[in-house]
């Protein structure tokens, strides 16, 4: 799944400050026999080699030739051969060019959920002697995406979160106070809820949005909230586990948004940032790729971080972006891993430090200088700069590490899209429990 | 093409004649070749791929090889009772839709052969549907019946209810059912009107002396002399909707509650969003099986019709 699909271009073209090394090349050094693919290193003078780089990122239309320039002046021994597919086809792609062992690409793009089915096939390189220790650069729900079986298979290069914004027009309209932005002043969603019905009640035509209505990403944490678990258990990660109470409760509250028309019916994942910019919605849980886009839109906005539910302690956001993987067939493993190295851990990443319109880091480092940025000024920005660090650092529960992630996200997103439409939450539960089941069977 | 050459070229036909016969079938072995190879690459071979791969069981992905499974996928299709209700759906969906749209494929054809002004433009209408790609036409339908589309602000305008169409499970697939016949009624009524002035016109003339009225002469003439094109708009029609896939893709995702998950669209996300591709297959064969089926009773209506000439 492509998260931060609703993202858009950023335009203040920003380069960061470099600020430290990480000690982390220290314990490169050394390479290590592995599992997935032949061993390699991170020498200590650059090989000279090119390094094919497959990603659904364009070199000039998202601001990837900066970077690449920039590795290309760090690293002049290392030419980059960058290879551009639609997102749609990046899966199949990298599936079927890894699979002809030819060791083209060396270096893929891997959307996360997929990280543990293309460990499992053999087609992403066993990183663990030479990566594991440079952990501690990362945000630990970003890093832990990472591993599958307890081997590391990928770097997180980005990351995301969800906060609530709220339009405090709308909220004053029908005499509701702006909600709190301090992290120990979390709402509940039971209070969210019903805020919501008044703010529709004040005027607003849309109380509460989510961004991703009906889909996994959006709606993990409720049942987490609840005590429940991510949907998945099991050593190998392929017993499905949501028919449980606290997911029958966690998504009967979710239909119960539906029914007191605390949230609209109809609208898609993809209307929501623009009903909110347009000052339709009060409230919207939504990521930090709101923020560019509400200082354009001249929005009277606040945050409050991510609601939990009354009586629960527990509080979960979504996390998780992209990541970087090394094809286990490479001919040049030591120069692509200077590359990935480069890229995801030096200085904060070289992707979020050239790049001129980066996403959230996955680094504590990048993470810092990112906050620096002119979006981030006003109060309300200082407002969502904190919420973020701490939900990315502290709350972010990643999706599970399953070989049979796809199937899993798909089968649960229509089984929220009919509790949504007003399925009995429980029956619809069980359907999805025995369709998955049946999906899962081929990797008995 | 004209073929053995006469005595008159003066040479023993005897000799000559094996020789232009192979030419002969040198010659239409050349012509057929295009549609044979196509048939082969296209049909055939994809065809053998589907069987061939649903008797195995492999992981996604191209990196580990299959293994041999029998017929453990096909025990697992029709132990599943989720997929046998996708079966049962897929058929009574066709029992419905097939002759749905073919009777008012008819109805309309015999009208506009009918001597009514302006036909040409009533045709044209018609059949404006389906020149629209069926993705766009999906997704105007989408809006038109989405929960706040122009039908529902009619459907309230004039005093009713607002209809929740492709978000309930009771209603979905018939608004699949009225979206694939405004396309399809306007495609197979032009074949059965190109029939309907084949008939030749001194049947009806013969059946008016006879004082037959309308209804009979539909029944004894019309029927009848248009028994041919309605067999093979039959066969088309009923092949196509057991194959019919966009508006589904596009407009439910074969929700909600399953309740426009067909065979066919079953068979897609098996393979491509499951990634369970042996599984997938599995269903390709049996809905091949089915139409298969469907297509050859319906081919024997249409040999017993010549025999009995």
């Amino acid at each position: 799944m492509f998260i931060n699909q609703n993202r858009p271009r950023r335009t203040a073209a920003a380069s960061l400050s470099t600020v430290g090394v990480l000690a982390v090349l220290s314990a490169c050094a050394s390479g290590g026999e592995t599992a997935g693919g032949e061993s390699f290193s991170i020498p200590d003078t650059d090989p000279t080699a090119t390094v094919k780089v497959l990603s659904q990122l364009d070199l000039a239309k998202d601001n990837m030739q900066s970077v690449v320039d920039a590795f290309e002046q760090a690293h002049p021994t290392i030419t980059i051969e960058w290879q551009t597919v639609p997102f749609d086809s990046l899966a199949s792609t990298i599936d079927s060019r890894v699979s002809n062992k030819a060791g083209d690409p060396d270096v893929y793009w891997a959307d996360q959920p997929r990280i543990s089915a293309l460990s499992a096939r053999g087609m992403a390189q066993d990183l663990t002697e030479v990566f594991a220790d440079a952990g501690d650069a990362f945000d630990p729900g970003a890093w832990n995406t990472g591993f599958y079986q307890d081997r590391l298979y990928a770097l997180p290069i980005e990351n995301s979160t969800q906060l609530v914004f709220c339009n405090l027009d709308l909220l004053q309209q029908a005499g509701l106070t702006a909600p709190s932005a301090a992290i120990d002043d979390r709402l509940t969603w039971e209070q969210l809820a019903a805020d919501a019905v008044t703010a529709t009640q004040g005027g607003a035509q849309y109380g509460l949005t989510f961004n991703q209505f009906d889909r996994y990403y959006q709606l993990e944490p409720l049942p987490v909230e609840k005590g429940g678990s991510t949907g998945v258990t099991g050593d190998d990660g392929l017993t499905p586990d949501f028919t449980s109470d606290e997911w029958v409760d966690a998504l009967t509250w979710y239909q119960s948004l539906f029914e007191t028309g605390a949230a609209p019916k109809g609208m898609t994942p993809e209307q929501t940032d623009t009903a909110f910019l347009a000052g339709q919605v009060a409230y919207t849980v939504s990521g930090p790729w709101l923020l560019p886009q509400l200082t354009d839109a001249g929005l009277n906005w606040g945050v409050t971080p991510q609601p939990t539910f009354e009586g629960s302690d527990t509080v979960a956001t979504p996390t998780g972006s992209w990541s970087v993987a090394m094809n286990p067939f490479s001919k040049h493993k030591d120069a692509a891993a200077i590359f990935m190295n480069w890229l995801a851990i030096e200085d904060g990443g070289g992707y979020i430090a050239y790049r001129s319109n980066p996403s959230l880091p996955a680094t504590v480092e990048g993470k810092e200088a990112y906050f620096q940025k002119d979006l981030f000024a006003s109060p309300a920005g200082q407002d969502a700069a904190a919420i973020i660090d701490y939900e990315t650092a502290n709350t972010a529960v990643a999706r599970p590490s399953t070989i049979g992630y796809i199937e899993f996200e798909s089968i649960l997103n229509s089984a929220f899209a009919d509790i949504r439409n007003g399925a009995d939450v429980a029956q619809a539960l069980e359907d999805a429990n025995d369709k998955l089941t049946v999906a899962w069977a081929k990797y008995e | 093409m004209t073929l053995a050459p006469t005595s008159r070229s003066g040479v023993s036909t005897s000799r000559r004649r094996p020789s232009a016969a192979r030419h002969q079938v040198l010659w239409t072995i050349i012509f057929l070749a295009p549609a044979i190879v196509a048939l082969l690459a296209l049909r055939l071979a994809p065809s053998g791929q589907a069987i061939a791969s649903s008797v195995f069981k492999a992981f996604p992905g191209g990196l580990v090889p299959p293994t041999f499974a029998g017929l453990d996928n096909y025990v697992a299709l029709f132990g599943d009772p989720r997929f046998v209700d996708t079966v049962v759906r897929t058929l009574v969906f066709n029992v419905i839709i097939n002759p749905l749209q073919i009777f008012v494929a008819l109805l309309l054809a015999v009208l506009l052969v009918q001597r009514i002004p302006l036909d040409g433009v009533w045709r044209t209408l018609l059949f404006i549907p389906v020149t629209i790609p069926i993705v766009g036409s999906s997704v105007a339908w989408g809006a038109a019946l989405g929960p706040d589309g122009p039908i529902n602000t009619l459907l309230e305008a004039m005093g009713g209810n607002p209809q929740p169409f492709f978000t309930s499970p009771t209603q979905a697939l018939a608004g699949i059912v009225v979206i694939a016949s405004w396309i399809g009624i306007g495609y197979w009524m032009m074949f059965l009107i190109s029939g309907l002035q084949a008939i030749p016109g001194e049947l009806y003339e013969a059946a008016r002396l006879d004082r037959a009225g309308p209804i009979r002469t539909f029944f004894s003439i019309t029927i009848p002399m248009l028994r041919r094109p309605l067999l093979f708009v039959l066969v088309a029609d009923t092949v196509s909707n057991f194959v019919l896939f966009v508006p589904i893709q596009m407009l439910t995702d074969g929700g909600p509650q399953d309740s426009t998950t067909l065979l066919m669209f079953d068979a897609y996300r098996t393979t491509y969003e499951y990634g369970s591709r042996n599984l997938g297959a599995a269903e390709v064969v049996i809905l091949t099986a089915i139409m298969l089926f469907f297509v050859l009773l319906q081919f024997r209506l249409l040999r017993e019709e010549k025999e009995k000439k």
